[in-house]
């Protein structure tokens, strides 16, 4: 053998083992989740709630601050878009002016005895920005803990609002519960309810309820529904309506309290360290959860409050109300225990919630795809038979019709197809249905590249070259046409990668390797067989083609 | 073995006129037949772009389709499109879809879910009568739990670890419930299954009727996406291919390429639409393929037109000579690499299943009609613009 010979054969093998590496064992691909089952789920981070949720914490920040300067005559309001801030009066403007420019991220504009207070582009940018990050962190937390093995979660979108979370193995029954999971914020708050009340009798309307306390919401307070499918007031109305309820029905979902609270947070989901599911002595599912320790600081004072006068606090989860308690005294440990009404599933989901933080905003969900284990198995059948039998029909007729150099072929398209195989598993890429179909085409039009270069050397054969004259100028004359119609194809699979997810990026993936190792192996190996047989047989006249 | 034992001598060019105005035609008749952008419209587009739910249910009690359309219809879901699936005998499987209203949000289509999936459990004659859970849709977590709770296996050790037995248990009884599709009698249960939980299993857990196989749901401001994405890749993958025929070749080669492109799209457009196929993304995809694939072909054809054009003998010939004379000499290759692709695509349509018979469609017409297209299409425009701006010469210098 020469020494070229050699050389490219080491090259060959080399190449050969070195995509081996990569895919042996068979273990290592990862099956998309349209082949081995799975959920898929892409989400959109409501960016609009994080900006909402700073106002409405600048507004009780504002608040805060004008307490302790005793700086009584001035109101604060949040709405969607701005915090407004009533009554400055001559003598306080110096003082409110001090308070609102700590707030370097909002405007301020003058408006008469008001200042209205809007957020800043670059602010509302960077809230959103961590509103994402934040969010792409707690998913990834709350899936962790919840058990999934090897979940995907990977940002996307033009604004990196997006999350793609997959999750394979993951069934029907589970896909319920953890979309619970991604969808809602996980943010609890502790508030007072306010002394004066709404009248305890069901109010079915905020405006009702608004009418009771006599048409306006006292200073620094907000109505919250309270669920009442466990009341922690029964009246003898309610009671009338769970009579009326037939069994297994949610009738008392309709009935409901508002409830006058605090607006100040005593302490939230951030104070918390650690989370469980408990059991109380009657057996019902409560949530346990420990306190860092400004929180413990903070519950120490809110029940010290509490049960000195008397007054109920409340426990709202995404503000909404989960449970109502009142204290009969001062607690100083770090531990709290909620009771709600709780499933099972439902302490299991909050204190995992509560354990990894919360969110920003909540999540909107855009595509939601789910696929059971046996349909992908199915597909993994079907797509494998089609496969097996579209390439061993090609390695027939390769045989059948170019004979020896048939034989050529079916070398350089095994070649082909372990460093197929070897580029997929270093770029650690997903094999998916449409992905195994692009494997099969791909091989398809690798052969292409034999037969045209075959083809060439029967003509240039019939034209009366010598067999390696022939062998040369067909390999030469066809170089560029066969890097023209590759060129084409790999654009072709280049813009597929770009706008394609999921199991069309799979698609792309394997045509667009495909096309790179067809080139290399229909050029390299297919030529370097041919030499390396011209070499042991000098002076040879005919070839079989 | 070869196909032609001479070089042929067919004058293509001779019938170009008849056959760009057949193929053209065939096209127009498609797309009347298909009436796209109107509201008598046969093109059927998948929920990705139209946003919407679509799922695939398996009936362990045979159901006829018109039982479950009854009962969507009385359950109140409107618009549901049901059409049966081939599946393993005892069982019935159902393709659901159903469109997104406009301006539907997350929350609706949750709750049509919901109610589908209640609508489809009523469907259950024991359901009715038996309120035990039902193995078929519970998850390994619920059927652990109760394991663990009752501590069936009476075992020792922490929390942690006694969880772990029964989560095994639990993992592989949805397992074998995976492979089926559903479990049909308590006989496909793991054969291992320790007799203490196999009883209780029997005991507290009925067998559903329905399992859902695959679920979609998109929500219609995605799907708007979806179908400006899916244009764009299209419309840049025609430009990028354009740009290097330009400028590896002339503008007359160019134009007659990207022709044939568009005439291979619509062709397999028109008759994918025909044919009842349905798009989707993975569709659009090989939508893709077919370009690049019939753009390919083209070009084997087109080489060898520069390299003849470069010979002596053609110096003094007509152009349509040179195009004749290359068509020919190609002629055998152009045949066959189309079969080996052709093999490829017919066995994904045939033995792909029905994921990939969608997918493997367009490719199967692009192969047939890219050979075609390279002969009929592409170089026919490279003569007729030859005959109105003279590019000989052109073509010549550039080559």
């Amino acid at each position: 053998m020469s020494k070229r010979s050699l050389f490219r054969l080491v090259w060959t093998l080399l190449i050969c083992a070195g995509s081996a590496y990569f895919f042996l064992p068979f273990s290592k691909v990862k099956l998309g989740l349209d082949l081995q089952g799975g959920v898929h789920f892409e989400l959109e981070v409501q960016g609009q709630e994080a900006l909402e949720a700073d106002l409405r914490d600048t507004r009780d920040r504002i608040q805060e601050r004008l307490q302790e300067k005793a700086i009584t005559s001035v109101t604060v309001k949040s709405d969607p878009t701005s915090v407004r801030v009533d009554g400055v009066t001559a003598e306080s403007q110096p003082a409110v002016t001090k308070i609102l420019n700590n707030f370097g991220g909002y405007t301020v504009t003058e408006q008469g005895n008001a200042r209205i207070l809007t957020q800043k582009d670059f602010y509302q940018k960077s809230l959103k920005d961590d509103a994402n990050k934040r969010a792409q962190q707690i998913i990834e937390n709350r899936i962790n803990q919840f058990g999934v093995a090897e979940p995907e979660i990977t940002p996307s979108g033009t604004e990196g609002n997006r999350i793609i979370v997959e999750l394979p193995g993951v069934g029907e029954a589970e896909r319920e519960r953890i979309k619970g999971l991604l969808s809602t914020p996980g943010r609890l708050e502790v508030r007072f309810l306010s002394k004066k009340q709404p009248n305890q009798i069901p109010v079915k309307t905020e405006a009702e309820a608004l009418a009771m306390l006599g048409g306006q919401l006292p200073e620094g307070t907000e109505l919250f529904p309270e669920l009442m499918e466990k009341p922690s007031v029964v009246t003898n109305q309610m009671k009338a309506a769970i009579r009326a309820a037939k069994p297994g029905e949610k009738k008392l979902d309709d009935v409901r309290q508002w409830v006058l609270l605090e607006n100040k947070v005593y302490y939230d989901g951030g104070a918390i360290t650690d989370a469980r599911r408990g059991q109380d002595q009657m057996g019902t599912n409560t949530v346990n959860f420990t306190l860092n320790h400004d929180g413990t600081d903070a519950n120490s004072k809110l029940t010290g409050i509490a049960a000195s006068e008397g007054r109920q606090f409340a426990f709202l989860l995404d503000r909404k109300i989960i449970s109502v308690l009142h204290s009969d005294e001062k607690i100083t440990g770090g531990a709290v225990e909620i009771k709600g009404n709780f499933t099972q599933a439902q302490a299991d989901d909050l204190s995992l919630k509560l354990k990894s933080g919360s969110l920003r905003a909540s999540m909107k969900f855009l595509e939601e795809q789910s696929m059971e284990a046996s349909l992908g198995a199915d597909s993994i059948k079907h797509g494998i038979t089609a496969a097996v039998i579209g390439f061993g029909t090609i390695i027939l007729f390769m045989v059948l019709w170019y004979k020896w150099s048939g034989l050529n072929a079916i070398v350089a398209l095994s070649v082909n197809l372990i460093v197929m195989l070897g580029l997929l598993g270093s770029f650690q890429a997903t094999i998916t249905l449409p992905g195994i179909a692009g494997f099969a085409l791909t091989l398809g039009m690798a052969v292409d590249a034999n037969i045209l270069i075959f083809e060439r050397i029967r003509e240039e054969l019939d034209a009366g070259k010598s067999v390696p004259g022939a062998i040369q100028a067909g390999f030469d004359k066809v170089f560029w046409t066969i890097v023209d119609a590759h060129v084409t194809q790999l654009f072709a699979a280049l813009l597929l990668f770009i706008f394609g997810t999921g199991p069309v990026k799979g698609f792309a993936v394997s045509l667009t390797v495909g096309v790179v190792a067809s080139l290399f192996t229909s050029i390299y190996v297919s030529r370097f067989i041919y030499d390396w047989v011209l070499e042991r047989h000098p002076g040879t006249k005919t070839l079989s083609v | 073995m070869r196909i032609f034992e001479k070089l042929p001598h067919i004058d293509f060019m001779k019938w170009k006129g008849v056959a760009l105005a057949i193929s053209w035609g065939i096209i127009v008749v498609c797309l009347l037949i298909a009436r796209p952008f109107t509201s008598h419209s046969r093109v059927k587009v998948g929920m990705q772009f139209t946003g919407g739910i679509e799922m695939t249910v398996r009936f362990r009690i045979p159901m006829a389709a018109d039982q479950v359309r009854t009962a969507l219809q009385q359950g109140g879901i409107a618009g549901a499109a049901l059409v049966r699936y081939q599946s393993p005998p005892g069982t019935e499987d159902y393709s659901i879809k159903v469109k997104a209203k406009a301006g539907q949000d997350a929350k609706d289509s949750t709750q049509q879910i919901n109610k589908i999936l209640d609508v489809l459990k009523g469907l259950d004659p024991q359901g009715k009568t038996d309120s035990r859970q039902d193995l078929n849709t519970e998850s390994a977590l619920a059927l652990s739990g109760k394991w663990y709770d009752a501590n069936l296996l009476g075992l020792q050790g922490d929390e942690q670890s006694r969880r772990a037995v029964y989560d095994s248990w639990a993992g592989k009884i949805t397992e074998a419930r995976g492979v089926k599709g559903a479990i049909t009698g308590y006989n496909d249960l793991p054969s291992d299954l320790p007799a203490p939980l196999r009883e209780m299993v029997k005991k507290e857990f009925r067998l559903g009727n329905v399992t859902l196989r695959k679920f979609e749901s998109f929500s219609p401001s995605i799907s708007g996406e979806w179908t400006q994405k899916t244009l764009l890749a299209v419309f840049w993958a025609s430009m990028a291919i354009l740009l290097y025929v330009m400028f590896r070749f002339t503008m007359s080669f160019a134009v007659g390429g990207i022709v044939s492109l568009i005439h291979d799209v619509l062709m397999a457009l028109g008759l994918f639409v025909l044919f009842g196929y349905e798009f989707s993304v993975p569709v659009v995809a090989s939508f893709l393929i077919l370009m690049g694939y019939s753009m390919s072909d083209t070009i084997v054809v087109f080489d060898r037109m520069r390299e003849n054009s470069h010979k002596p003998e053609y110096r003094r010939v007509t152009v349509t000579k040179l195009v004749n004379d290359s068509i020919n000499q190609t002629l055998s290759r152009t045949i066959l690499t189309s079969l080996s692709v052709l093999f490829v695509a017919f066995c994904l349509l045939v033995f792909g299943g029905p994921a990939l018979r969608d997918l493997s469609f367009p490719i199967f017409v692009g192969v047939i009609t890219g050979t075609y297209s390279s002969i009929y299409i592409a170089a026919p425009v490279v003569v007729y613009w030859d005959q109105w701006f003279g590019g000989k010469d052109k073509l010549k210098q550039h080559a």
